[in-house]
Parts: structure tokens; C-alpha cells; sequence
């Protein structure tokens, strides 16, 4: 109860920079040259004026920017996020079929980062200023500095044009008509490359505040007392150590996650995906608005839903942070 | 003086300055080594790296020269990294400063409109900008600037924010100084140094987020930009995969460059930190 | 406006019923087809809508046209050939057109197919919604039903039936009235999930993802279809759709949706066959438009000079390879009803005479050698249009023209082009469909609306070309009608309102397994119903 209250009022003090956000874009689009009806006439290859007069009334084209507005916040406060006019289905639907593809791609990609990471940081601080730690440092780095179309790219070479182990896009393979366990392990496959791809560059910010995390907390004056105590070494890492390096990576995680969400947009078209980000992608081009909205408005849930959580886990791990600041 | 001597006993420092100058050199010297449009037919498409003389990295898919747009690149992507980060860090800087120095209903609307920037991914946000005002070098660096300031600003804000009070910043404000005074002159002098080294950051994120438009197709065809070259080889990636790849080194070294001057310049303010 | 409407001009280019450049089709070994095995295709680009009786494109037939069927559809020979309607015949006076339809035709949901459906589909989709379809139907008056076999089109004035039937097979599928009467048509449900009557059942569309189709057990051709299913494989990026193709994912990808440089690629490859074969029926010249509010575009000598400094041979030889050649007009030459040969004004590659032809005008090199700029605004679709400005870049930058190249996306590009005019020069594909009346005079007639896409929106009026145009469009004797259309085409070679120099056809790339591919002049449309594979 105490956790939904504090999710209420979260949701709530974010309230403002979402109606920002949303009154934004809204005005924004406005200006764009051309319109969905434009967009449709282009994939339509075609057609008279009268039927673009009629598209644009169908779609409520016609009404004045204001009353638009007002509309579209009407139907928002009732949770209606409105009709696709590119995909034609509600805007609810469309979002839903790509939300899965995306958030599979998000999570593997952090939980990837941040086991590596993990593993990295602490082999890198253990190892300080010798060669496994330059060596790591140097590979954070060079991840780091690698911009993720590229390696997305470069994957795709290596391992799908030459060395054949990898499909090169997509998200399963309908075709073969899996079910169950196969059809489980054939979206794992497709999903190898762009986790590794997205996962890259948090890879490189979690090994690196892993190690800086590591090396500080060696220094503490608990962890010279647990070796003190006779306790193994390895046991100190786990118990104590890791604990309070999770502080900063998890603070990552919150800061990330929007970046995060527009770095699909990116990886999903390199492997031609069908998430979120590509659909964001599409509707800015197609102009359709309320797709891009309700992506808006879903994206910005997704970000400050994740921040919920941080602070959660920060308050559980650390209990000199009260939950309620 | 000292500074510079802590940044030199840094060797990932060196290196990073020295692969900065280098891609400053491989800019300055375009216009000598490589006169003339990189864009212009230089001779058939896609010919390899070295199959031609005339061509060491071989030409791309329009039949221009990889090498003259490798260096002219250089010149746009340092040219937009510079000025994305300029517009982000003056954007920032002041409504960071603002928020900091009077708080109250000041802050809480600067930090609400920071926080409506921050919640919103911002190469959505860098996607319909282009696609509204057009794909033009000016708009695209702009827009850059425009979707890249939240984080310089936070970092001022608490700056202002711990300096504020201090005795100095008191000691000025007795002495009846005016506001834009003690702003300009009293406190953001002290507030800037990790700014600067954040700096290093948004010209990093800058020069990527250039590729990725170019990349999408969405950033200047009139310019020679290294990611315009990675998109074009996009095409014939599975047989002349070398016209995206060469490019896309030259993003990474420039970038591994600025972060690693950016971490340098970090370890050399603050002596305390240097060698983790 | 006091143009012809689109509808008059199709009612008199009822002349040219052959398919245009299309002689039979090449006789192949005969094979027993095998039944059975799942077809991929390759799905380009997403669509709003999957029923080809509202929205007519190959973005829609190429999935709606397995599902739903039309009237008529083209035959090998490019004929008119019976699907739902099994023979037709027009009054004397061609207002009343009269189609006796096939019996015993169910729709997927078990249904019969009835002379009701057909007027429905007629009065309440082609005549009011359907694209193309709205102008050349416009005089329709209403839809006779005597009896459930027979339909019966009441025209106000003459409609030859010979271009009706010409039509049809594009703007002429059937939807049915039980499942869209007294519904929001636009918003219909069946719109993604289309019921037709076709060798194939609908069955899932996911988006993003992938469509699947079925065989239809109860089809009224017996024993057919060969095929077992059909997946299209939704593939927006064409090197990933190039990869799926050689690992066997993917055996069809229609209308050109690979890279150029894949489509070579695989074109060497003994597996597959990358060829222009069952297109005939679709050909496209590349544009290079002027802007006349541009002064310097104004004068004719300077868009002579532009059309001169580009070196057209060249770009197709090492560009686009060979799959196009050299354009000569608007009139393509696959359309050998109207092609007037490549004996009209013709503008090769001449450098020096660009430079005298400018020098001529008054537009003198100035610092740099620099005599002005233009901005150039390409068509976001096809790669060859990305190709060809960037390459009219370089080529006028040789001759002191400095052009900037304006990058928008489709909505954006149709928008700042044909209604707000604001482009100097705009480069892109202009449609030839079987007569140069339907989508092609449109581009030179002034007097076209505002905002009307692929038109003349250039700000050019010739009243001897505009003559020309309607003359043609009006003159029934298909020799006078072909002799205009020749002085047309000279004339607007020598005006230059509007460069058409590359002549295309849409690429096909069939993995050779499948067999019976490429049979007639609209195949990727069309309803693939003999199509079979070989395992």
C-alpha cells in the first residue's frame, strides 16, 4: 500500500514535465512540412484532391490546431491514446504489439551490461594498474567510443555475411512455424547481435563505475575489519563490497534508461526490428501523430517507472536513504 | 602550470590529446591534401581500398573518394562537436545558473522544463526536430545543442546551488553587487571547472548523435560527413563493407580522443581521483 | 480549370487495349507442378489497409491480390482474361457495360459471391474511395442487379469497354457487401483482415513482423492453389531482406525493393533470377523537375544547358547497371502503341555546349567559377533517385551550377514540391500506366489543382502542348491519336518543362525454386494462384 502511495505521488510530481512533453511534441508536429494525409498519399502512389479533402476530415485534419489539442488531452485524461491513421487501429494497439520486442531488447541489454560490467569492474580493481585491468580499461574505453550503428554493422559482416552463426535482422523466424521451446531459442538467436550492440556502450559506463566503485569501497574502513576478521577475501567482495558498488550502477540504470530507449531507435532499424524505437521512428516520418504521441507518453511512463524503482532498490540497499525523499 | 604537468604524467591523456590533434590535423590539412569538392565524381563506384592508387581507401558507392571525405569529415564532425557542445553548455550553463542562484519557483519551473527534456529519449526528440526544421548542417548542429543541455545544466544547478551560500558569494552580496554580478563573475567562475570537463561528454554524445542522423539518412547530404558515408555503405554492406567501416574507425578514434582528454583533464583537476 | 478530366482522358485512350512492350511470354519446359510448401515473400514497406478495392498500389496487391479477386485480370499475352466475371459484353451506345459473373464462388467465410457484392464494391469503393479508380468511375451511375449472376453498369456517358476491362484488373477487386454494408468503410476491420474470394485465406497480420495467408481448401479453380501457405516477411531494410534472401528465408521480393548492388549480386547467382520479367506492365522514367519561378529555370536555354552536363550513359552504366536504359521522353518505349522512337529533341552529354548554352543566357561563371545555385529536392523512395542527385550534384557543379540537396521525407517532399512549390529543381519517378493519358500528360497539363502530387506544379503553360494534350485525349483513330502524341512528346523535348532521360522497369528477384513466376505483366500483383515450388 505505502509503495503504491509513493508511486501515486511520483506519477504525480512527473505530471507536469509529461503534459510538457506531450503539448510540445503536439505544437512541434504542427510545424512540420506536410501532413499523415501527405504521407498516405505517397504510399498510396496517388489519388485526386477530393480524396485527400476526405482522408484529412476522416482523420480530423480539418479542425483548427487548438481544438485538436483539446481533443487529443480529452482523450488522453480518459487513458484513450486515439487512432492510428498510418497503421489504422488504435494507437493502444500498435503500441502494445511493439512494447515486447523493445523491453526484451532493453532488459537483456542492461542485464548484459551490468553482469559484465560487473564481472569486469571487479577483475579490473582487483588487478589495479596491472595488465587485466589496463587491458579492460582500454576495451571499456574503445566500447565506450564506438558508435553502436557501426558495431551493429560490423556485427552483421563478421557474424552474419562470413561467418553465417547469426541471422542478420529481424525478430524470429515466421516462416518455420515454431512453437514452444524452439520458437523461444530462435528469438534468443535473432536477439544476440542487437543486445550485444545496444548493450555496448553500458557495458563500458558499468565496468567502468564497477571498478571505480570496487576500488573505493577496498578502502573503507569495514572491509579492512571483515579481512581482519580472517574472512576470505572472495567473501568480502560478495558480501560487502558488491552491495555498495550496486549504489552507483543502479542510479545508471534510472539516468539510462531514456538514452537507452532512443538508442533502439537506432539499433532496431540496423536489425530491422519491430519496437518501439522503429515505430518512433516511422510515425515522425509519416507523420503520425498520435502514434508519436502516445510513444511519447509511454516512453516518459517507462522513464520515470524505472526511476520508481531505483529509488526503491537504492532505499533497500542502502538504508541510510529513507524511502520517502 | 602544475595542471599541465598533472595532465602530462597521464599517458591515456596523451594519448587522447594526441588523437585529438590528429584528427584537428587530418581537418586543417583537407584543403591542401585534398583541394577541391570531396563530394565530386573522383571515378568509378566502389572501388577497394588499394585497387586503385589513386584511391588508397578505394571510393564509395557515388564514386567520391573515401580518403578526401575521410578528411573533410573530420572537419564537420569536430565542427559539429564543438558547436552542438558550445550551444548545450551555454544553454545549460544558464538555466542551470538561474535555477541554482534563486531557487524557489525559478528552479522548480527551469528544473520541471530540464526534467520534461530529460523524459523524453533524446534522439526522439533529435528525430522530430530534423524532421520538422529540415536536415541542414546549421539545424542538425542546433538541434544537437538543443536535445544535449539537460545534464550541463543539473551539474551547474548544484554547483550554483553549494556555492551559493558560501562566504564569498555573501561577502558580495553585502557589498550590494548586482545579481548578473555575482552570476557571471562570483560564482560561475568557480562552478565551471567540472562543467568543462563534462563538456568533453556532450561533444562526444554530439559527434554520435551527428552519425546516427547521417546514419538514418537524416543528416546534410551537402557536407561530407563521416556518418553520411557509414549510411551510404549501408547499401553494400555485405560485399564493400569497407565504405562503412573506414568512417566508422575514424568516429571512434575522434571519440575515444575527447573522452579520454575529458577524463584527463578530470584526473589533473582533482589529483586526489587521478589513477582510478 | 478546363483541362480534361482524368476520367475523359482514359475514356479516350480506350484505343490501347494491348499491353503496351509485352509480347507473349516466353514458353518455358513443362514441369509438373508440385503441390504443397510455404511461399515467403519480402513486405517492404507497412500498410494501412490490405483490401485492393480501397487503395490501389502494389504495396496493397501484392498481399491483397492473393486474397481478394478482381472482375478480370491480364493474361499471359497481356489479354483480358475471366476471374469473377466470366464474360462481359457493352450496349451498342456504351453507356450500359454488362458482366454475367461466376457461379458458385464462396468467400472465405463461406458466403456465395453475388452479383450484390460487386455492386456494392462498384458504387460504394471504386466509385467513392478507391484511388485512380474515383475519376475513371465518376460517370457511373448505378449497378443493376437483375439477377445474382449478373451486374449490370450504368454509365452517364460512353464507357469504352475496352478500357474498362483494361482497368479492371487493378481497380476492379471485389469486397463483400455482407461484411462492410452499413459500416464506417474507411475504418472497417476487414481492412487489415481482408475476406476475398481469392486462392488464398487470410489469416494473421502482425505488424512489424509478418502476414500469413492459407490455402483456400475451397477454391473455385479445382485442385489449385499449388501452394500451402504464403508468408510475407515484413523487411524494411533492403540489405537485410538481400540476406534473407540468400539464406532461403525469403523467395520473391517484387518491385525492385533491393539495393542496387544486391540485385547484381544475386543476379550472378545461379540460385536466383533478378529480372524485369512479369513487370512489363509497370514502367517508370526518372524526372528531373524545373521550377519556372525560378528565373534562371525560366529560361529554356539554361534547362537545356542543365540536361546537357549530365552524362546519362555514364550514370547507368555505373550506377544503375542494367537494369535501365536511357530515357528519350515521358513516353517510355515499352509503350509501343505510343513511343514516338527516339527521333524528338534529345540532349546528350556535352559539356561545352552546357557552359555556351549558359554563357548564352547570361548567367556568366562568377568568383569560383560559380554562375548560381539551385536547390535540389529528391524523392525520399528508390535508391536510384538518391544515386541520381547526388550525382546531378556533381555533374552541374562541373559547369558552375552549385546545387544544394534539400533532404525531406515523403510527406514533406510532396508538400514543399507540388503545393507549396518551394524547390528549384526535384528529382523522381513519373508512373507510366498503359497510356500516356492515365498519369502522364498530367505531368505537362497546366492547370492542375494545387497540391495535386505528380503533376505540372512547375509554373510552365504551353497552349500548343496543352492542345496537343486534349486533342490527343479526345481523337478516337489510334493513328492521329499516336501522331499527336508524337508532336507532344517533341514539343515538351524541346520546351523541357519537366527531363525524363532514364527509362526503368520494376526489378523482380525470384529465388528459382519457384516456378510459374513472372506469367503475365502484373505477376507480383497478381493472384499467383498456378504458382508452385520446388522442394
Amino acid at each position: 500500500m505505502r509503495l503504491l502511495g509513493l508511486a501515486a505521488r511520483r506519477l504525480a510530481a512527473s505530471l507536469p514535465a509529461l503534459l510538457l512533453i506531450l503539448i510540445g511534441l503536439f505544437l512541434l508536429l504542427q510545424l512540420a512540412p506536410g501532413d499523415t494525409v501527405d504521407a498516405l498519399m505517397a504510399q498510396m502512389g496517388g489519388g485526386d484532391e477530393r480524396i485527400a479533402t476526405e482522408l484529412r476530415v476522416f482523420y480530423g485534419l480539418d479542425l483548427s490546431v487548438p481544438a485538436r489539442l483539446g481533443q487529443y488531452l480529452l482523450r488522453l485524461v480518459q487513458l484513450d491514446l486515439g487512432y492510428s491513421a498510418i497503421y489504422g487501429k488504435p494507437v493502444a494497439t500498435v503500441i502494445l504489439e511493439r512494447l515486447p520486442a523493445t523491453l526484451l531488447l532493453m532488459t537483456a541489454s542492461l542485464s548484459f551490461a551490468f553482469a559484465f560490467g560487473a564481472v569486469l569492474g571487479v577483475v579490473a580493481a582487483r588487478r589495479v594498474n596491472r595488465w587485466p585491468d589496463t587491458l579492460i580499461s582500454t576495451l571499456g574505453l574503445i566500447f565506450y567510443a564506438t558508435p553502436s550503428f557501426w558495431f551493429g554493422l560490423m556485427a552483421i559482416v563478421v557474424f552474419s555475411v562470413h561467418l553465417q552463426w547469426l541471422p542478420a535482422g529481424g525478430f524470429g523466424d515466421v516462416a518455420l512455424g515454431l512453437t514452444g521451446f524452439a520458437a523461444v531459442l530462435d528469438i534468443a538467436k535473432h536477439l544476440v547481435l542487437p543486445t550485444l550492440t545496444l548493450a555496448l556502450i553500458y557495458l563500458a559506463i558499468s565496468l567502468r563505475i564497477m571498478r571505480a566503485a570496487m576500488l573505493e569501497v577496498l578502502t573503507l574502513d569495514f572491509v579492512r575489519t571483515a579481512r581482519a576478521k580472517g574472512l576470505t577475501e572472495t567473501r568480502v567482495v560478495a558480501r560487502h563490497v558488491l552491495r555498495n558498488a550496486l549504489l552507483p550502477m543502479i542510479t545508471l540504470i534510472g539516468l539510462q534508461v531514456g538514452t537507452m530507449l532512443g538508442g533502439s531507435v537506432v539499433v532496431e532499424s540496423v536489425f530491422t526490428l519491430p519496437g518501439l524505437g522503429r515505430l518512433a521512428y516511422e510515425s515522425v516520418v509519416q507523420r503520425d501523430l498520435n502514434t508519436l504521441l502516445g510513444i511519447a507518453f509511454v516512453s516518459a511512463l517507462l522513464v520515470i517507472a524505472a526511476n520508481f524503482i531505483v529509488d526503491m532498490l537504492y532505499a533497500r540497499l542502502d538504508p541510510r536513504i529513507s524511502s520517502g525523499g | 602550470m602544475q595542471f599541465l604537468r598533472a595532465y602530462a604524467r597521464n599517458p591515456a591523456a596523451l594519448i587522447g590529446a594526441a588523437l585529438v590533434l590528429a584528427v584537428l590535423a587530418m581537418g586543417l590539412l583537407a584543403p591542401l591534401l585534398y583541394p577541391g569538392d570531396p563530394l565530386s565524381l573522383a571515378g568509378r563506384p566502389l572501388q577497394w581500398p588499394g585497387a586503385n592508387p589513386r584511391f588508397p581507401l578505394g571510393t564509395d558507392p557515388s564514386g567520391r573518394d573515401i580518403a578526401a571525405q575521410l578528411f573533410h569529415g573530420a572537419r564537420v564532425s569536430l565542427l559539429i562537436g564543438f558547436s552542438a557542445t558550445a550551444i548545450a553548455v551555454v544553454i545549460g550553463i544558464g538555466i542551470g545558473a538561474l535555477a541554482g542562484f534563486y531557487g524557489g519557483i525559478v528552479d522548480t519551473l527551469l528544473m520541471r522544463v530540464t526534467e520534461a527534456f530529460q523524459t523524453l529519449p533524446n534522439f526522439l526528440l533529435l528525430l522530430v526536430l530534423v524532421a520538422v526544421f529540415g536536415s541542414d548542417i546549421k539545424t542538425v548542429t542546433i538541434a544537437i545543442g538543443i536535445v544535449a543541455w539537460p545534464p550541463v545544466a543539473r551539474l551547474t544547478r548544484a554547483e550554483f546551488l553549494s556555492l551559493r551560500t558560501r562566504d564569498f558569494v555573501q561577502a558580495c552580496r553585502l557589498q550590494g553587487l548586482s545579481d548578473a554580478h555575482l552570476i557571471l563573475r562570483e560564482v560561475l567562475p568557480n562552478a565551471l571547472p567540472p562543467v568543462i570537463v563534462y563538456a568533453s561528454v556532450v561533444m562526444a554524445i554530439a559527434i554520435l548523435l551527428e552519425s546516427a542522423l547521417a546514419f538514418l539518412q537524416l543528416s546534410d547530404p551537402n557536407v561530407s560527413s563521416w556518418g553520411n558515408l557509414i549510411g551510404l555503405g549501408r547499401n553494400v554492406l555485405r560485399a564493400e563493407w569497407y565504405v562503412s567501416a573506414i568512417p566508422g574507425i575514424a568516429i571512434l578514434l575522434t571519440i575515444l580522443g575527447v573522452s579520454l582528454v575529458g577524463q584527463g583533464l578530470n584526473d589533473a583537476l582533482n589529483p586526489r581521483l587521478a589513477g582510478r | 480549370m478546363n483541362g480534361p478530366t482524368r476520367r475523359e482522358a482514359l475514356l479516350l485512350a480506350a484505343s490501347a487495349i494491348a499491353a503496351p512492350g509485352f509480347t507473349a511470354m516466353p514458353a518455358f519446359a513443362q514441369e509438373t507442378p508440385k503441390r504443397g510448401g510455404v511461399m515467403t515473400v519480402h513486405f517492404a514497406t507497412e500498410q494501412r489497409i490490405l483490401n485492393p478495392s480501397l487503395q490501389a498500389s502494389t504495396g496493397v496487391y501484392i498481399v491483397g491480390g492473393k486474397i481478394q479477386e478482381p472482375l478480370v485480370d491480364l493474361d499471359s499475352a497481356g489479354n483480358p482474361s475471366p476471374v469473377l466475371a466470366e464474360s462481359w459484353e457493352s450496349s451498342a451506345d456504351g453507356k450500359t457495360i454488362t458482366f454475367r459473373l461466376r457461379q458458385g464462388v464462396t468467400w472465405h467465410d463461406g458466403k456465395p459471391f453475388t452479383s450484390a457484392d460487386v455492386q456494392f464494391t462498384a458504387m460504394e469503393m471504386w466509385k467513392k474511395i478507391l484511388n485512380y479508380s474515383t475519376a475513371l468511375q465518376q460517370f457511373l451511375t448505378a449497378v443493376d442487379t437483375p439477377d445474382a449472376h449478373t451486374a449490370v453498369f450504368r454509365y452517364e456517358r460512353p464507357m469504352p469497354l475496352g478500357l474498362l476491362l483494361r482497368a479492371l484488373p487493378d481497380l476492379g477487386y471485389v469486397s463483400p457487401k455482407h461484411i462492410y454494408e452499413g459500416t464506417d468503410i474507411r475504418a472497417n476491420p476487414a481492412n487489415t483482415a481482408p475476406i476475398g474470394t481469392g486462392p488464398f485465406k487470410f489469416v494473421q497480420y502482425e505488424r512489424g513482423q509478418f502476414i500469413i495467408a492459407e490455402r483456400n481448401p475451397t477454391y473455385w479453380r479445382p485442385n489449385l492453389p499449388y501452394l500451402d501457405r504464403i508468408v510475407w516477411r515484413v523487411v524494411t531494410d533492403r540489405s537485410a531482406a538481400a540476406a534473407q534472401m540468400e539464406a532461403g528465408q525469403i523467395l520473391f521480393s517484387p518491385y525492385s525493393s533491393l539495393t542496387i548492388a544486391d540485385s547484381q549480386r544475386l543476379g550472378r547467382d545461379p540460385r536466383f533470377e533478378v529480372t524485369t520479367r512479369g513487370n512489363e506492365g509497370n514502367a517508370r522514367t526518372n524526372t528531373l523537375e524545373f521550377n519556372f519561378r525560378r528565373t534562371e529555370l525560366a529560361d529554356v536555354r539554361v534547362r537545356r544547358a542543365i540536361a546537357h552536363a549530365i552524362n546519362i550513359p555514364f550514370f547507368i552504366e555505373n550506377f544503375l547497371g542494367d537494369f535501365a536504359k536511357p530515357g528519350t521522353g515521358p513516353i517510355p518505349s515499352v509503350s509501343t502503341d505510343y513511343y514516338p522512337g527516339a527521333d524528338v529533341p534529345q540532349y546528350g552529354f556535352d559539356k561545352a555546349a552546357a557552359n555556351r548554352l549558359l554563357d548564352e543566357a547570361g548567367f556568366r561563371r562568377g568568383a569560383g567559377g560559380l554562375r548560381f545555385t539551385l536547390r535540389l529536392t529528391p524523392a525520399p523512395w528508390g535508391e536510384d533517385i538518391a544515386l541520381f542527385s547526388t550525382y546531378i550534384q556533381q555533374s552541374l557543379s562541373e559547369v558552375g551550377i552549385r546545387i544544394e540537396i534539400v533532404r525531406l521525407d515523403a510527406a514533406g517532399f510532396l508538400r514543399t514540391v507540388y503545393r507549396e512549390h518551394d524547390f528549384d529543381l526535384a528529382t523522381g519517378w513519373h508512373q507510366y500506366r498503359s497510356d500516356p493519358a492515365v498519369s502522364t500528360t498530367v505531368w505537362y497539363r497546366s492547370g492542375s489543382p494545387v497540391g495535386a502530387p505528380w503533376t505540372n506544379q512547375f509554373g510552365w503553360q504551353n497552349d500548343a502542348a496543352d492542345k496537343l494534350m486534349d486533342d490527343a485525349a479526345t481523337e478516337v483513330d489510334p493513328v492521329k491519336r499516336r501522331a499527336l502524341y508524337a508532336d507532344f512528346v517533341r514539343l515538351v523535348q524541346t520546351e523541357l518543362p519537366v527531363w525524363m532521360p532514364i527509362e526503368q522497369l520494376f526489378l523482380s528477384t525470384f529465388n528459382k525454386k519457384l516456378k510459374n513466376t513472372g506469367n503475365n505483366p502484373r505477376w507480383a500483383s497478381s493472384s499467383w494462384h498456378d504458382t508452385w515450388l520446388d522442394s
